[in-house]
């Protein structure tokens, strides 16, 4: 689990003369094991605030903290490291190599952080049973539904034991049914493997299941409340 | 193996990558293969003139000499051994108007010799001359292949030409030797002995004087010898007292004989490999291209790799040993045929003593690293672009 602080974290960036704050000093706290959503339109800086949060991008200023590690003052490597033990991640476009079976694209991360890999073949295993993907292991990804090919990315998120997990637009391509099943599914594993979840969406409906939503616009916190769950 | 299946995966685009770098290596092989046979050719006359003084008859008269000469010239200071030697084409009346080998030549031999020549002959099978053996013959490796002979075999010396005139001569040899390989001059020569050799010179000669002339006082040429291993400077030094001490006679500086080779072959083989290398380079060009094309095309996994945890060296690792292998796999397949090409036009030449090729393994760890380092080469801006390529970009990057 993971406790996350963003302290006045801003990332600008230049489009021809004119300075564009695609964040503007946003200070949040997302605590160990939280399932939190962000919305917002295009635009609004939902992904350039999960990119900061995935140590995938510097910020302009202001810092990200995880678990009370500064991750600015981290070199490039460290923060690789990091990421690669720490944060899983979740594409819309799931982003799965094609050349690599299922099995081996969710043992793909542990090419990068070196564990042992014994157990990783084990836990993989055990991750792909999880999303229901146990009788798929030898398939390549273009022979998967976008719905499956998307539990894959799940696993793969999944297999360094992260304590957060990003998603970005996870259900943004599949039909509804699916989007509810990745819902339902990334909802369990929230629970069952204690992580904290960190979504960006245009899904209302996801929005709806998560702990909490974060509503940004122009780069700033519109609104930051928890949902209310029906009882 | 994710490399294996990714330069599997754009099976058109790795082939003709592939095949550029096979066009290269194939022929670097095959032209480095003839420089090498060619600078063992030249390699030879280096170890044989550099190591002896050629002493022939002065510049403008007719190659005879009076063997009272070796008298003479075994009193210059630093002469320690001296040889009558003698040369005549195994093949009289053939047209060869360009040669890229060392034509078939008769030479005497005198056992002897081996001692102070840098250049070594040994017996491969049956025995060497004796000092007074007649009507035998010791033939070179090339010239046994090329006349299909094996020991106890007789050979008629010199060849009788298909328009031979009624006077011709020439006599049977009984084969009582075969010499090792030497890629150079003494695989086409037949060796036969100084009283054999000096008969052969008198029939040589013109109708007119060959009665007057006593066979065993005159000599074509003669080869002087300091002690063995003496240097190449030791040499011009004794040649320049030859023809100053003895008259009648042109002492050849080795130097001068032994640059000629060696510019002949620098020359040679500058052109073989200038032709070679830029067909390498055309190759290199192309697997720049496709690891540029492959990076381009795998932005999102590049993105996605960082993602989970891959450093730049690892990026960059993945990348080049991608195009390392394309190299490799395309040294492999162009070494193979060349040197299957090669081995082919070698064994095709052989009844017409054309060998033009010689694959040695400095040139095997050359074509093959050359490929390996070229592949590698090629692959490192590549490698490097998609290696720095900033994660986001790479991600969000739609393709």
């Amino acid at each position: 689990m993971a406790d996350i602080e963003l302290v006045e974290l801003a990332r600008h960036y230049w489009q021809g003369r004119t300075e564009v704050r695609a964040l503007d000093r946003v200070s949040l706290r997302i605590g160990a094991g939280e399932f939190v959503s962000v919305v917002g339109r295009s635009g609004s800086g939902k992904t350039t605030l999960l990119d900061l949060v995935g140590l995938l991008l510097r910020p302009t200023s202001g810092k990200v903290l995880i678990d009370g590690v500064d991750t600015t003052r981290l070199k490039d490597g460290q923060r690789a490291d990091l990421r690669g033990r720490r944060v899983g991640f979740i594409f819309q476009q799931y982003n799965l190599l094609p050349t690599l079976t299922v099995l081996e694209n969710v043992l793909l991360p542990l090419r990068y952080t070196k564990p042992n890999v014994k157990n990783g073949r084990r836990r993989a295993l055990e991750l792909l049973e999880l999303v229901g993907l146990e009788d798929r292991l030898k398939h390549r990804p273009d022979e998967l539904s976008g719905g499956q090919q998307q539990r894959v990315a799940i696993a793969r998120a999944l297999i360094n034991r992260p304590a957060l997990v990003l998603g970005d637009e996870p259900t943004g391509a599949v039909d509804t049914k699916t989007s509810e099943e990745l819902v339902q599914l990334m909802l369990r594993l929230n629970r069952e493997e204690q992580v904290t979840f960190v979504i960006v969406t245009h899904d209302l409906e996801l929005a709806a299941t998560a702990d909490r939503t974060i509503r940004l616009k122009d780069g700033r916190v519109l609104s930051d409340e928890p949902v209310e769950h029906a009882a | 193996m994710e490399i294996l299946r990714n330069i599997n995966r754009r099976k058109l685009r790795s082939a003709l990558t592939v095949l550029g770098i096979v066009i290269g290596v194939f022929a670097l092989t095959t032209m480095g293969a003839m420089a090498e046979h060619f600078n063992m050719l030249l390699d030879g006359g280096v170890r044989w003139f550099g190591s002896s003084i050629q002493v022939g008859a002065p510049d403008g008269q007719a190659g005879i000499l009076s063997l009272s000469k070796i008298d003479q010239i075994r009193r210059v200071e630093g002469v320690e051994a001296l040889f009558p030697a003698y040369s005549f084409t195994v093949k009289p009346g053939s047209v060869s108007a360009v040669s890229l080998g060392i034509p078939d030549l008769i030479m005497s031999r005198d056992p002897d010799e081996n001692a102070y020549n840098a250049l070594k002959t040994t017996i491969a099978s049956g025995h060497d001359l004796g000092a007074d053996s007649r009507g035998q013959v010791v033939l070179g490796s090339s010239i046994t292949t090329e006349f299909k002979k094996k020991v106890g075999d007789t050979i008629d010396l010199p060849v009788r030409p298909h328009d031979a005139r009624p006077d011709f001569v020439n006599h049977t040899f009984t084969v009582v030797g075969i010499l090792d390989p030497t890629q150079t001059a003494p695989d086409n020569f037949a060796y036969v002995s100084l009283t054999d050799a000096q008969m052969l010179f008198k029939e040589s000669l013109p109708v007119a004087i060959r009665d007057t002339v006593d066979p065993t006082t005159v000599t074509q040429s003669i080869t002087a010898y300091s002690r063995p291993g003496a240097s190449l400077s030791e040499l011009d030094r004794i040649a320049d007292r030859i023809n100053q001490q003895v008259s009648g006679v042109k002492a050849t500086r080795p130097s001068d004989v032994v640059n000629s080779f060696k510019s002949g072959g620098a020359t040679f083989t500058a052109i073989t490999m200038a032709a070679a290398l830029l067909a390498l380079v055309i190759g290199g060009l192309s697997v720049v291209n496709t690891m540029f094309m492959a990076v381009t095309e795998r932005f999102r996994e590049i993105g996605l790799k960082k993602a989970v945890g891959a450093h730049t060296v690892d990026i960059l690792r993945e990348y080049l040993l991608e195009a390392t292998l394309i190299g490799l796999l395309g040294g492999s397949i162009g070494y193979v045929l060349g040197v299957g090409l090669t081995n082919l036009l070698n064994l095709l030449g052989r009844s017409s003593n054309l060998q033009l090729f010689l694959v040695t393994p400095s040139l095997t760890v050359i074509a093959l690293g050359f490929a390996v380092a070229l592949g590698a080469l090629a692959g490192v801006i590549p490698a490097l672009r998609a290696a720095r390529m900033d994660p986001v970009l790479a991600l969000r990057t739609a393709n």
